[in-house]
């Protein structure tokens, strides 16, 4: 196949100095637009593709790569700190990690998602430097069917992040399912629940409804108790040990499993196409918690949480380039984009890059084992920084907050109409769980809504009711009976425990 | 001929400033090309591009938008209501406009004539493809092989027009088309390798997998043969009257007056026909820039539109 001179000179051109600048300089520039909710790294790159014409392949990549890993990394910054995902993906690391903000451990938080993040993009760059032709191959053979099935199982097992009240928790993934149809319906282009406003012809902004439902919420909550006295947004308990602030390698340690699970999900989820990182930070998350000893802490500040979701999103990221670099299929919007600015700089992704681009592939790939070790660096610093934003006063953050919210979804949805939009979730999201109604079951039925429909659709019309159809599909019929085997076990499970 | 192309092209760049320097016009403050589409998608891309290209040639201000929603109708909504002074402008894709106009066009605010149109920027390629192994090669071929599957044949598509155009020809022919919606080209490359579907109809995706021996072209979709299976017919050349072309495009609110459309269309043209852009349209859709110009390109929407209209209703009395 590739012989080791090319491999051994593409890892050659990745370590200059040169490059080794336009990489760092991406994962800053990623790390501060993820950190700023509503502008994404995606967003990013778009506007930075035209300007990396100039540069040769390699750095231009780089770079791009560079604000992809770093916006992941800092996505989960305000996600923690403040509720507020920068970046949708991070909207499950919100479940602990706010919680253990409000503990008085937000540098905890931040330090372990740092690390969760660093460790499942590795695993899956490792992944993808190895054997990505035999994973694509297998790829493949999913199917709108399996993804279908697939689908179906994740939501079995996301049932157990319901929580006490079954009922409450099927109204909040009804509606979360409901919200997700507007737009126009998959098969005809038909629109629904659009009541007019054309900006709803692609359904309800993925932004504003996130930012909504859980930053603003809780920034109106925090501000609507705000009494006399000026405190800061978060304490950090002066006496604090220094054990409570940073994580320790025995903590790091005890997450290895979760850690693992979460980059195994990731990567799988990352290979197939058209599934998004969120999908595997909640599935990840889900599994963490069901495998818990003590599945009661979650969502109160278990540092396991954090863990599963920053290393199941993160592991994404490598896992996209798989069918990406073989097939030259993007698994999402960022590996989109790193398609369009290979083919700008003349490189076509599919079948025949390795054979023909090695020695740049081979560079990539020493570029991305690069940025990890970078965003772990520049992370820890940044961390020291927000650690300090977020103890100035409360009247001060939340507005500032707020203002970004609102900033970020004019940008990103392209008007004053998704800011409505954002307040209208918002107002949602307080009612909800004031009223007890789960938002997170809310977001996930939402965020796995359209890919469900549409693969839902798919799969019917190539069924066309001939249900033999599916006896050639095996991966989907072991997908459905897992469904079914995890709801009733999981089902007998929370039934076994004591009130 | 590139050579003489870009000789004439900048022959032309050269000598045209120093034509009708009088009349010129050049805007106040920055242009804003509102974009149709979400950043990052392939209609972004390319109207940065040529924004960039536009920039560096004029020395103007461009400042790219994006108005993401129902396939530019959101865009064109309220591009309608813009001042008519060439500093907003839109970059729209013709195919989901004439669409959204044909099927439900009372309730759009806006019709072919609300505009004024500037350029064209490149003309989409449709192909009818099919993974290398598979026991056909040509839509005859095609044909006669779903004539004897009595699961019919499982067609991906990623946009209602492409559907519209191949129902009748599955109707005339007897054969039955299972349509499989997919929401991107690469989804639809990705289902017709891993076999899930038989057939896909792909605006450019598929050239690379053509010359790697991964597809094969059963037959194109547009007016004219592809150039990276010249030897496969259109669907014209086989008996069907139909086609479809989408443009990329450039529209201006209504009453743009004369000097300041001929001054952007020029900076328009010359943008698009530069080699910067020309190449990176080739590297990244797949396709040659196509300019049309501000007349051309009004004769193209206002004839799409009832080509598309005439589909729309063919498909309802069914």
């Amino acid at each position: 196949m590739i012989d080791t001179h090319t491999i051994l000179t593409g890892f050659a051109d990745a370590l200059t100095l040169h490059n080794l600048f336009f990489v760092w300089f991406g994962i800053i520039v990623g790390q501060l637009v993820g950190a700023i909710p509503g502008i994404g790294p995606v967003m990013a790159m778009a506007i930075a593709i035209p300007f990396t014409f100039t540069l040769n392949p390699l750095p231009a990549i780089g770079f791009l790569m560079g604000v992809s890993k770093g916006g992941l990394v800092g996505g989960a910054i305000p996600a923690i700190l403040m509720n507020t995902p920068g970046t949708p993906d991070a909207a499950a690391t919100t479940l602990d990690g706010y919680p253990m903000t409000k503990k008085g451990k937000p540098e905890k938080a931040t330090k372990i998602a740092l690390y969760s993040s660093v460790t499942g993009d590795a695993f899956s760059d490792i992944i993808l430097i190895t054997v990505a032709p035999f994973i694509a191959v297998v790829a493949l053979k999913m199917g709108p069917i399996e993804i279908f099935a697939l689908m179906v199982f994740a939501f079995s097992i996301i049932a157990g992040l319901v929580g006490d009240s079954m009922a409450k928790g099927i109204v909040s993934a009804g509606l979360g399912l409901l919200c997700a149809t507007v737009g126009l319906d998959p098969e005809n282009s038909t629109p629904r629940f659009i009541f007019g406003y054309f900006e709803l012809y692609d359904g309800i902004p993925l932004v504003s409804m996130a930012l909504g439902m859980l930053a603003v919420a809780e920034i109106l909550r925090r501000m609507a108790r705000i009494r006399g006295t000026i405190k800061s947004a978060i304490v950090i308990p002066k006496a604090q040990k220094k054990a409570d602030r940073g994580v320790s390698f025995v903590e790091f340690w005890a997450c290895k499993y979760t850690i693992l699970r979460g980059s195994v999900i990731g990567t799988i989820l990352g290979a197939i196409p058209g599934l998004d990182s969120s999908a595997a930070s909640f599935l990840s998350y889900a599994t963490a918690k069901q495998a818990s000893a003590d599945p009661k802490s979650f969502g109160k500040g278990n540092i396991h949480g954090v863990a599963a979701t920053e290393s199941a999103n993160s592991a994404v990221a490598g896992a996209n380039l798989i069918p990406l670099l073989t097939l030259g299929i993007p698994g999402n919007l960022a590996a989109a984009l790193i398609i369009s600015a290979l083919m700008i700089h003349g490189i076509q992704p599919g079948p025949l890059l390795f054979q023909e681009q090695g020695q740049l592939i081979y560079g990539l790939f020493g570029t991305l084992l690069m940025a990890n070790v970078l965003n772990l660096v520049s992370g820890l610093l940044g961390l020291r920084l927000w650690a300090r934003v977020i103890q100035a006063p409360e009247s001060i953050i939340f507005p500032a907050a707020l203002l970004l919210c609102m900033t970020g979804v004019y940008l990103a949805t392209g008007g004053l109409f998704g800011v409505a939009v954002m307040f209208v979730f918002a107002l949602l999201g307080y009612l909800m769980s004031s009223f007890g109604y789960s938002v997170i079951v809310f977001v996930i039925a939402f965020f796995l809504g359209e890919r469900f429909e549409l693969s839902l659709s798919q799969s019917l019309n190539i069924i066309d009711g001939d249900l033999t159809i599916l006896l050639s599909h095996p991966v989907a019929l072991l997908l459905f009976i897992l469904a079914i085997v995890s709801a009733i076990w999981f089902g007998l499970k929370s039934k076994g425990k004591p009130e | 001929m590139k050579q003489l192309l870009s000789i004439v092209v900048l022959a032309c760049i050269m000598v045209l400033p120093s034509l009708g320097h009088s009349q010129e016009w050049s805007p106040k403050g920055s242009i804003t090309l509102q974009i149709g589409f979400g950043a990052g998608g392939s209609t972004d891309i390319m109207g940065r591009l040529v924004a960039a290209k536009i920039e560096e040639n004029t020395g103007w201000n461009v400042v790219v938008e994006n108005k993401p929603g129902g396939g530019g109708i959101a865009m064109f909504s309220s591009l309608m209501r813009e001042k008519a002074d060439g500093q907003t402008l839109g970059l729209g894709v013709s195919m989901p406009i004439f669409l959204n106009l044909a099927s439900r066009g009372d309730k759009i605010p806006f019709n072919i004539d609300t505009f004024d149109y500037l350029a064209t920027i490149m003309r989409g390629e449709i192909g009818m493809v099919a993974k290398a192994d598979a026991p056909y090669n040509t839509l005859e071929e095609l044909i006669a092989y779903g004539k004897k599957q009595k699961g019919g044949i499982a067609v991906a598509f990623d946009a209602k027009p492409q559907q519209l155009v191949l129902e009748p020809v599955a109707k005339n022919a007897g054969v039955k088309f299972k349509f499989v919606k997919h929401k991107s080209g690469a989804e639809q490359v990705q289902s017709l390798l891993g076999g899930h579907v038989d057939i896909a109809c792909t605006a450019g995706e598929h050239v690379k997998y053509i010359e790697s021996g991964d597809l094969k072209m059963i037959a194109s979709m547009s007016k004219d043969r592809q150039a990276c299976s010249p030897d496969s017919k259109t669907l014209i050349e086989n008996g069907f009257e139909l086609y479809l072309e989408p443009y990329f495009y450039i529209a201006a609110p209504k009453g743009l007056p004369e000097n300041v459309k001929a001054t952007l269309a020029k900076a328009f043209d010359e943008a698009i026909n530069s080699e910067t852009v020309k190449n990176s349209l080739l590297n990244s859709m797949q396709a040659n820039a196509y300019n049309l110009g501000p007349e051309g390109t009004y004769t193209m929407m206002s004839q799409g539109a009832v080509d598309i209209k005439a589909l729309v209703k063919a498909a309802k009395t069914q």
